[in-house]
């Protein structure tokens, strides 16, 4: 049984398309990436999958329960972390959990524990009676997301977990996820940090304009291209230099960083074209500091698909 | 619709509450002034003990309006005595539906409003407390406030008047009586239902705490003046009878009140009034 399952999911605000008929499955288990760029629709989809909106039209099933007839029922099964922490500043840490563990239907000795192992967890348990109006934003996103883990949920959505937080907190948060995802918990997480996603995902999603543009396992969206990007960094930029590499016909894209001096070549066929295209650049007179040549990252694919999607649509 | 969900609501509101001094504030000033203040005041104006009588003229019609058994009452009393007697007794009862509304309004201007605000309503929405859960926990964060600050006015202006009382009235008591725990115990938490059941749907509507207050206090506010005025112009008269009247009137009231409000709670909506 899929964990997550949409047929068509979409979601209208008047005449704007938020999510137009998405079509996805999320495995048990699985930690599942939402890619895309600001107002692509990642947050509306979180928030259609945990009863939060309901759906224009389409449906899904999260947990073997539909979204639009049990969503009592997903919402008990599901733990949110939301875009914004959503905390209580005049209460304590402890008096949040405390609430939103009583709201999950945990209680007694089993509260204390779990709210207990997740405070010394993220390292907060000396803070519980602090206030979280005084905690620093890494502190709030931390108990924001031990919220959503009170009530040990199977299927856990993170919106944007590691916004925000220090390079130390949010290793801890993609620890913390891979370790839930081993216990055999399922995570749906939207990212704009797309290091995250390529360390984490075993399967993203990429949309844009509510509309899924590119699904699939990280190894399979990079390795539909077969292009290399060629990095050249030269002690000068001259734009003779940069007409030369426009010439050949295996250059599929070309970007100037004019900071670094630096050329960014996109390849169809790397290995034949990369020693006439050096050729090229020191016949017109460039002054070659350093050539690399790398696989694209999820990142050139993203900008690519994006990109992409973004002329189509135009 | 499980009990202890809204109970959970009550408590969780009621500690953020008790930590906001802008929202307690008015709880403490509001039942102060009206219930020891404006007695105190009333009782030590020299201006109303010598009053001249053609200033009483404009009484005389809440006078002949007085139930028999006041103006027996009053028979025996000089025209001052008789004059603080009705202003006691009578004036500054519908203060006591003041107090409760003042008292609830600004809890539950803040119920979802507020939440909204702080941006603490998502996390809220997303568990599984139902809409009517969510909804009565609101209520009743307002309503037992208000109940409270009621009844302990009520007993710090019956301890006000009735030391006026033993003093100028022979030794004769002015509170409690039939009216009066009418008033406090029926009537005003039956108002206070129905503008707090108002101001929280309001409350789901609106973007903000203060467009909230604004609004339910728009409605709220003319309504009970019309009644202050009435009461003073000798048009409506809080007897006993007047009182059971309004409350069964209240209640029907609230029933469809609380109906319409719940059905139009749409969490959605709520997210979309986000700030």
């Amino acid at each position: 049984m899929h964990a997550i399952e949409t047929l068509e999911l979409t979601k209208k605000f008047g005449s704007t398309v938020a999510v137009n008929k998405l079509n996805f499955e999320v495995e048990e288990g699985e930690i599942f990436g939402v890619l895309g760029p600001n107002g692509a629709g990642k947050t509306t989809t979180i928030r259609l999958l945990t009863c939060l909106l309901a759906p224009s039209s389409g449906s899904a099933i999260v947990g073997g329960f539909d979204i639009i007839k049990d969503s009592i029922r997903v919402r008990e099964i599901v733990g949110v972390q939301t875009e914004n922490p959503s905390l209580y500043e005049r209460l304590t840490a402890y008096e949040n959990l405390d609430f939103f563990a009583e709201a999950y239907n945990v209680s007694g000795e089993q509260k204390k524990r779990r709210i207990r192992e997740l405070l010394e967890f993220f390292g907060l348990w000396e803070f519980k009676d602090k206030k979280v109006g005084t905690f620093s934003r890494g502190m709030k996103q931390k108990l924001s997301i031990a919220r959503s883990l009170v009530h040990d949920p199977n299927i856990i959505f993170l919106d944007e977990p590691t916004s925000g937080l220090d390079p130390e907190s949010a290793r801890e948060i993609k620890d913390l996820m891979k370790s839930l995802s081993k216990q055999g918990k399922t995570i749906v997480f939207s990212t704009h940090i797309l290091g995250d996603a390529e360390k984490l995902c075993n399967r993203v999603m990429i949309i844009n304009k509510g509309k899924k543009i590119a699904l699939g396992a990280l190894e399979e969206l990079l390795s539909n291209t077969n292009k290399k990007i060629l990095k050249i960094a030269l002690r000068k930029l001259d734009q003779k230099i940069i007409d030369a590499i426009k010439c050949f016909k295996q250059v599929k894209e070309i970007s100037v960083d004019n900071s670094t001096s630096t050329v960014s070549v996109v390849l169809n066929d790397s290995e034949e074209v990369t020693p006439e295209i050096i050729k090229s650049v020191v016949l017109n007179g460039g002054l070659i500091l350093s050539v690399n040549v790398a696989n694209q990252s999820l990142e050139d694919v993203y900008l690519r698909i994006v990109r992409g999607n973004n002329v189509e649509n135009q | 619709m499980r009990i202890n969900k809204v109970i959970l609501i009550f408590k969780k509101d009621w500690r953020e509450i008790r930590r906001n001094w802008q929202i307690l504030l008015p709880i403490f000033v509001i039942p102060f002034m009206i219930s020891v203040l404006l007695p105190m005041f009333i009782l030590s104006t020299p201006s109303i003990i010598s009053m001249p009588a053609s200033s009483l003229a404009g009484i005389e019609n809440l006078m002949k309006n007085l139930p028999k058994n006041i103006q027996t009452e009053i028979k025996e009393m000089n025209i001052q005595q008789a004059l603080i007697y009705i202003m006691l007794q009578y004036f500054i009862a519908p203060f006591f539906l003041v107090i409760p509304i003042m008292v609830s309004d600004v809890i539950a201007s803040d119920s979802f409003a507020g939440e909204k605000e702080r941006k603490t309503i998502e996390a809220l929405l997303a568990t599984p407390i139902s809409d009517d859960e969510l909804f009565m926990g609101k209520v009743l964060v307002a309503f037992i406030p208000a109940v409270i600050a009621t009844t302990v006015s009520f007993l710090l202006y019956s301890f006000v008047v009735d030391l006026y009382s033993l003093r100028l009235l022979n030794g004769k008591l002015i509170l409690p009586n039939l009216t009066w725990l009418l008033l406090v115990f029926c009537l005003s938490p039956t108002v206070a239902l129905t503008s707090i059941g108002l101001t929280v749907t309001i409350s789901t509507k609106v973007k903000g705490f203060r467009e909230a207050q604004q609004i339910s206090a728009g409605i709220t506010i003319p309504i009970l003046f019309m009644l202050i005025f009435g009461q003073v112009m000798g048009i409506v008269i809080l007897g006993p009878q007047m009182i059971v009247f309004l409350t069964i009137s209240f209640l029907v009231a609230n029933f469809f009140l609380f109906s319409i409000g719940i059905s139009l709670f749409g969490r959605e909506e709520i997210l979309s009034k986000l700030v």
